[in-house]
C-alpha cells in the first residue's frame, strides 16, 4: 500500500472539529494524527505535508478569537509554522482555524470580527471560487457550505485592501451575498504561495451527499436509490484537491 | 439560654475550626427543623428526626460535614422523595394507594418491557444515564436535567451549568460516553408579557429571561463542540414566575465500556476544575420554591459555567476511557464531591482527603468543600498502576488531575481534613431517607364543547402560523451551532428551502451504519385539564415524531422529566399522578422503555395575589434506533407532482389545541389516543419506509392538519390541492376539527404517485387515505371539503408569518 501523506492536526484546549475534519482528511487519502498543543515541538513538523488548524474555540475565544492561539503556538514553535510553510509545506485553517492563521500573519492582513448580525450564526451558504487555488481544484465554480461562527466577517484596514485581495485572487472564495458583512462578501482566503488557505464555512461538515440539508441534493430521482447518485458532497472535492495537490507535489 | 438557641448561636458565629460537632441528639422536632432551616439543609422535621435516631444509635453526635452529606443525599434533588413515597390519590370518586409512583408506574412498566425485548435497554436507572442498543459495538444514551431555579434568578448562568452539567452526566455515564447531540426545551411566560401582569418584585421579564437562557445554551453548547439539534419553547403566562429549562444531551459509548464498578485498592481521582464557593447549597436550592427573596440571597447557589474547562475534562476522559484507564466514573453534579464520592463509595467505602482539594480561594472550611458544585468537575476511581498514565494525560489535554483519596473496602465513607476526621459515615444508612405520605386528588376539568363553525378558514390559519406555540424558533436555532461534528443529517431545519421545521433529528453515530433519532414532546396545556391524556399524548408524539423520521418503532426508548408546584396541595400533586398514569400507559402499549428521568419540584412563586404554581409539566424525549442512512426521512414537500394522503383518525376534541386557546373554547374535552391503533400505523409507516414509498412525512401536533400541511410545503417545491372529504374520522367531527383539531396518532405523507397503491396495500384496513397532491402550477394551500373552499392562501404569505413571529422579540 502506498504511504498516504501525512496531516497533523493541531488541537488547542477549545478547539473543537478536529475528529470530523480528521476523519475528512481520512477519507480522501491522508493518515492523520491529532496533537494538542501542549505536545508540539518543532521536531513534530518533520515529515509533516499538512497542518489543519480545524474549527472550535480556542482557549474559549474570550479575547479576539485566535489570538490566545497565536501566542502560545508562537510560544512553542516560534516560526515554526511559516518554516515549514517555506519549506513547501500545507496549512489550512476552517472556522478558529482562519482566525488563528490570520493572527499569526500566515494570510493576507486583515481580521475576523463579530458579525454585523451580531449573533452566532448556524446556517448554509453559497459560495463562489474567485480564484486558482489547490485547495478548490476540484470544485465548480459555485457550491455550499454549512457555516457557524460569531465572528466571520472579515474586514481590513482600508476597503481598498480587501478590494485588492479579489483582484490579486488573494480571495480565493467569497459568500454569495452578504451574510455576515464581510468585506467584499471574502469567506477565505489564500497566501502568496497557494499552500496557505483558511475559510469561515465548515467543507468537514459537508463531506457526504446526506449532509446537505435538502435530501434532493443532486438527485431529481427520487427512485433510482444508489444508481448514479453523487456519493460525495461538496467538502469532500475540496479536501481531495488539497491531497491531489499534495500528493503531484511530493 | 435554650439549647437550640445556643447551638444556633453557635453556628452563627465564625467557625475556630475547619468543621465542627452538632448536639443534636437532646434537641426536638421543632428545634431540629429550626436547625435544618438555619443551616439551609431543606430536610424535614421528620427528616431530622430521623437523623436524630441515626446518632442515638450510633451513640455520638454529628459534625456539620455529616449533617451536609445527609442534605445533600436526601433532597429531592438527588434522592426524588416524592416520586418514591407513599400517595393517597382520589380521582372522580376512586381512592386508590400509589405506593412510589416511580416504582409502580416507570421502573415497573420498564422492566416488563425489558423482559419483552431482551438485549435492547442495556442499562437503565441506576447510571447516570441509561442505554440502548446501537448495534453489535456501540450503544447509545440520554439524559434530560431541568435548572429551573437558578434560570429565574441568573438565566445566562442558569442554562449555562445547565447544558454543562448534563454533558457531564454523559461524560460520566457507563466508563464515560462521548457526548454527541443536545436538546433543549424551554417554557416562558409570554414574550409579549407587559410589566404590570408580574405581581412580585426583582422577578425577570419572560424576554429577559429567554435571551439569558439561549446564550447560555448558545455559549457553553457551541464551545464544548456538541451539536444542539432539538428543542421545543412553550410559552404561558404561567411560567412567568418559574420558568422552566430542561436541558439534555446523547452520548454514544462502545458497549464493553458501559460497566463500571469500584473495588478497593483503587485510586479516587478528580480531574477538571477548581472548587469553591460557588454552587453552595445547589441541590438543596433547587427542592424549596422561590419568593423573592430568593433573587436576593440566593445568589450563590447559582455556578459560572466555563465550558473550555469542561472541554480540556471531557479530551482527557474520552482518551483515558479508550486506553481502558478508568474502572468506574461520575460526574461532579449537585452536592459535589459529597454526592458524586458518596454514589461511588456508597458499597466499596473508602477516604477522601480535602487537604488534596485544590482550590478557588482560601480559607474553605470542610462542609464547603465537600459540597461545592463548583462547575467542571468529575471523580474517577482508576487502578493505582494507571495512574501515571492518566497524569500524561492530563497535561497532554491540560486539565488538573487531583487524588482524592482511596477505595478500601471497609463500607464507611470516611472524610478527612487537617489530619482530622471530619466525616465518617455508613453508606448504608446514607441513602435510607424516611418514606414520605403525601395525598393527591384530581377531578376532571373538562366538558363538551361545541366547535365554532368556520367562516375564515385562511385567517384562522394566519392567526395560528402567527401564534407563539407555532412560530419558527430559527432565531433560536441558528444562535445554536447544530452541525458541529458533522453528523447532523437531519437537521432541525432542513427541507429544499434549508429552513422549514422537521420532526426529529437524525444523527450518524461515528463507528456504525446505524443512526439515531431524537425528539421531544411537551403539551402542557392538555395537561391543565387533562394530565392522563397530556401523558399518553406526548409520548405518543415524541415516539411519532422519531417513527415519521425513519426510527424503528419497535427500537426506541424514553425518559420522563417532570416539572410541577407544590406537590403539597392535592390537586398539583393529583394532577401529577395522572399524568405518570398517561405515560406509563402509552409506554406500555408502544413498548418504549423509560431509561432515565428526573423530576422538579416547587416551581411555584410567592407573589403579591398568593402562590402562584406552573401546571404539571412533562418532557418527553426520546431516542431510536434507524437502521440504514436510506431511512431518514424528512418532513418537507420534495416533488411537485406527488401525492399526499394522511395517517391515523381525526377526531372531534378540541381540548388542549392552541385554535381552542385562541377561540377561548375554555375546557374542552382534550383528545385521547388509541395507543393501539396509533402503534398498527406506526409499524406499517415503518415498513413504507423500509420500501422507499415515503417521500417526506410531516406529524400532526400544534395548530393541527392546517398547520401541518402548510409547514409541510415551506420547502417551497410547489403548491398543495388537499380534499378533506375522504379524511379518516371519527364520529361527529366538525370542519374546525378537521382543519385545527390536535388529535394524536396522524402524520401527513408524501408519496409518489407510482407508489399510492403499495403504500395503501401496507396499511391495509387501517386509517390511511390520500387526501390530495402537490401542485406545481402554484404556490398556493387550497383545502377543499367537496365544494367548499376552506383555506386558499398564498404559501409565501403564510410562510412569512410563521419564519418571523418570533424574530421580534429574539
Amino acid at each position: 500500500m502506498e504511504e498516504r501523506p501525512r496531516a497533523l492536526l493541531l488541537k488547542f484546549p477549545g478547539t473543537n472539529c478536529d475528529e470530523e475534519t480528521a476523519r475528512a482528511l481520512q477519507v480522501v487519502g491522508f493518515s492523520t494524527e491529532i496533537v494538542p498543543i501542549s505536545a508540539l515541538t518543532t521536531e513534530t513538523l518533520d515529515g509533516v505535508s499538512l497542518v489543519m488548524l480545524s474549527g472550535g474555540f480556542s482557549y474559549g475565544d474570550y479575547v479576539m478569537s485566535g489570538r490566545l492561539a497565536r501566542l502560545v503556538t508562537e510560544q512553542k514553535i516560534d516560526a515554526g509554522l511559516r518554516e515549514f510553510r517555506d519549506n513547501g509545506g500545507y496549512l489550512l485553517g476552517i472556522c478558529n482555524g482562519f482566525q488563528i492563521l490570520t493572527q499569526l500573519g500566515l494570510l493576507p492582513e486583515g481580521s475576523l470580527v463579530e458579525n454585523t448580525s451580531g449573533r452566532f450564526q448556524c446556517q448554509w451558504v453559497k459560495m463562489k471560487k474567485q480564484a486558482d487555488s489547490p485547495f478548490l481544484s476540484l470544485l465548480p465554480d459555485e457550491f455550499e457550505f454549512p457555516m457557524a461562527h460569531a465572528e466571520g466577517r472579515f474586514v481590513t484596514m482600508s476597503a481598498e485592501d480587501a478590494r485588492r485581495y479579489r483582484e490579486n485572487g488573494a480571495a480565493a472564495v467569497t459568500y454569495d451575498h452578504d451574510v455576515n458583512g464581510s468585506f467584499e462578501q471574502i469567506a477565505g482566503l489564500q497566501d502568496e504561495t497557494g499552500r496557505v488557505f483558511g475559510m469561515m464555512p465548515h467543507p468537514e461538515r459537508f463531506l457526504y451527499r446526506e449532509d446537505h440539508y435538502d435530501p434532493d441534493w443532486k438527485n431529481s430521482a427520487p427512485d433510482s436509490a444508489g444508481s448514479g447518485k453523487e456519493k460525495w458532497g461538496s467538502g469532500y472535492y475540496l479536501f481531495r484537491s488539497l491531497y491531489e495537490s499534495v500528493t503531484s507535489s511530493n | 439560654m435554650s439549647e437550640t438557641e445556643s447551638i444556633l448561636d453557635q453556628i452563627a458565629e465564625a467557625p475556630a475550626d475547619h468543621y465542627r460537632t452538632l448536639k443534636i441528639s437532646d434537641l426536638d422536632g421543632e428545634r431540629l427543623l429550626e436547625l435544618s432551616q438555619f443551616m439551609h439543609l431543606s430536610l424535614s422535621k421528620e427528616d431530622m428526626l430521623a437523623v436524630r435516631e441515626i446518632y442515638r444509635d450510633w451513640n455520638r453526635e454529628p459534625t456539620d460535614v455529616e449533617l451536609e452529606v445527609i442534605a445533600q443525599t436526601w433532597s429531592e434533588h438527588c434522592k426524588h422523595r416524592i416520586f418514591g413515597a407513599d400517595i393517597e390519590h382520589e380521582t372522580n370518586g376512586k381512592k386508590e394507594t400509589v405506593k412510589s409512583l416511580f416504582k409502580t408506574y416507570i421502573y415497573d412498566v420498564s422492566n416488563r418491557i425489558f423482559d419483552r425485548k431482551p438485549g435492547f435497554v442495556l442499562s437503565a436507572f441506576h447510571d447516570n444515564a441509561g442505554f440502548i442498543k446501537l448495534d453489535e459495538k456501540l450503544a447509545i444514551c440520554l439524559k434530560a436535567e431541568t435548572h429551573n431555579h437558578p434560570s429565574a434568578i441568573e438565566p445566562y448562568a442558569g442554562a449555562n451549568t445547565g447544558i454543562g452539567g448534563v454533558v457531564r452526566d454523559i461524560l460520566g455515564a457507563g466508563k464515560g460516553a462521548k457526548p454527541i447531540a443536545s436538546l433543549d426545551v424551554f417554557c416562558f411566560g409570554a414574550p409579549d408579557t407587559t410589566m404590570d401582569n408580574i405581581k412580585a418584585e426583582d422577578v425577570l421579564h419572560p424576554l429577559g429571561i429567554m435571551r439569558g437562557v439561549v446564550r447560555g445554551v448558545r455559549d457553553y453548547g457551541n464551545r464544548m463542540g456538541i451539536p444542539t439539534v432539538s428543542g421545543a419553547i412553550q410559552f404561558d403566562n404561567s411560567y412567568i414566575y418559574n420558568p422552566l429549562v430542561y436541558c439534555g444531551t446523547a452520548g454514544s459509548i462502545p458497549i464493553k465500556y458501559i460497566d463500571k464498578e469500584v473495588g478497593a485498592g483503587m485510586k479516587v481521582i478528580a480531574v477538571g476544575g477548581r472548587t469553591g464557593r460557588d454552587g453552595l447549597h445547589g441541590a438543596t436550592f433547587s427542592s424549596a420554591a422561590l419568593d423573592t427573596e430568593s433573587h436576593e440571597s440566593d445568589q450563590q447557589a447559582v455556578q459560572i459555567g466555563n465550558p473550555i474547562e469542561e472541554k480540556k475534562a471531557a479530551d482527557f476522559v474520552l482518551a483515558a476511557r479508550d486506553a481502558d484507564l478508568i474502572e468506574f466514573i461520575t460526574d461532579c453534579g449537585a452536592g459535589g464531591y459529597s454526592s458524586a464520592a458518596g454514589e461511588m463509595l456508597e458499597e466499596c467505602g473508602g477516604t477522601i482527603n480535602l487537604d488534596n482539594v485544590t482550590l478557588k480561594e482560601p480559607g474553605m472550611v470542610s462542609w464547603e468543600i465537600f459540597i461545592s458544585e463548583s462547575q467542571e468537575r468529575m471523580v474517577l476511581a482508576v487502578k493505582e498502576e494507571s495512574m501515571q498514565e492518566l497524569q500524561r494525560l492530563a497535561d497532554l489535554y491540560e486539565t488538573e488531575l487531583i487524588v482524592l483519596g482511596d477505595a478500601d473496602g471497609s463500607g464507611i465513607l470516611k472524610v478527612t481534613h487537617h489530619g482530622e476526621t471530619v466525616c465518617q459515615l455508613d453508606c448504608s444508612k446514607l441513602h435510607t431517607a424516611p418514606t414520605r405520605c403525601l395525598s393527591a386528588k384530581w377531578e376532571l376539568k373538562t366538558k363538551s364543547v361545541d366547535a365554532p363553525a368556520v367562516d375564515n378558514g385562511g385567517k384562522d390559519l394566519r392567526a395560528l402560523l402567527s401564534d407563539f406555540a407555532v412560530v419558527s424558533r430559527e432565531p433560536i436555532i441558528r444562535e445554536y451551532d447544530h452541525e458541529v461534528q458533522g453528523n447532523t443529517i437531519l437537521k432541525p431545519l432542513a427541507g429544499a428551502s434549508g429552513d422549514a421545521p422537521q420532526d426529529a433529528s437524525v444523527m450518524r453515530i461515528s463507528g456504525s451504519e446505524r443512526l439515531m433519532s431524537m425528539s421531544v414532546s411537551i403539551l402542557p396545556e392538555w395537561g391543565k385539564t387533562d394530565p392522563y391524556a397530556m401523558g399518553t399524548a406526548c409520548v405518543d408524539e415524541c415516539i411519532r415524531q422519531m417513527v415519521a423520521s425513519g426510527a424503528d418503532p419497535d427500537r426506541l426508548a424514553i425518559l420522563d422529566n417532570f416539572c410541577m408546584g407544590n406537590p403539597d396541595a392535592e390537586e398539583e400533586l393529583g394532577a401529577l399522578v395522572e399524568t405518570v398514569k398517561g405515560i406509563a400507559a402509552a409506554a406500555e402499549v408502544y413498548g418504549a422503555p423509560f431509561v432515565s428521568g428526573k423530576d422538579s419540584f416547587y416551581n411555584y412563586f410567592e407573589t403579591e395575589e398568593g402562590p402562584v404554581s406552573i401546571p404539571v409539566t412533562i418532557l418527553i424525549s426520546g431516542m431510536g434506533i434507524v437502521e440504514d442512512v436510506s431511512h431518514v426521512t424528512g418532513s418537507s414537500l420534495r416533488r411537485e407532482d406527488s401525492l399526499i394522503a394522511v395517517i391515523g383518525s381525526t377526531e372531534s376534541d378540541l381540548g388542549g389545541s392552541v385554535y381552542a386557546r385562541q377561540k377561548g373554547l375554555a375546557n374542552a374535552t382534550v383528545p385521547g389516543t388509541d395507543m393501539d391503533a396509533a402503534m398498527g400505523l406506526y409499524r406499517s409507516y415503518y415498513e413504507a419506509v423500509k420500501q422507499g414509498l415515503i417521500l417526506s412525512a410531516h406529524d400532526v401536533s400544534e395548530g393541527g392538519l392546517a398547520v401541518t400541511l402548510a409547514e409541510a410545503a415551506f420547502s417551497g417545491k410547489a403548491g398543495l390541492e388537499i380534499d378533506l372529504s375522504s379524511l379518516p374520522t371519527g364520529e361527529d367531527v366538525s370542519v374546525a376539527a378537521m382543519l385545527f383539531g390536535e388529535s394524536p396518532s396522524r402524520l401527513v405523507v408524501e408519496i409518489a404517485p407510482e407508489n399510492l397503491e403499495r403504500v395503501a396495500a401496507v396499511f391495509g384496513e387501517q386509517s390511511f387515505a390520500p387526501l390530495g397532491r402537490a401542485a406545481g402550477e402554484h404556490s398556493n394551500l387550497k383545502v377543499t371539503r367537496g365544494a367548499d373552499v376552506l383555506i386558499d392562501e398564498p404559501l409565501d404569505e403564510l410562510k412569512s408569518l410563521w419564519k418571523n413571529g418570533l424574530a421580534h422579540y429574539y
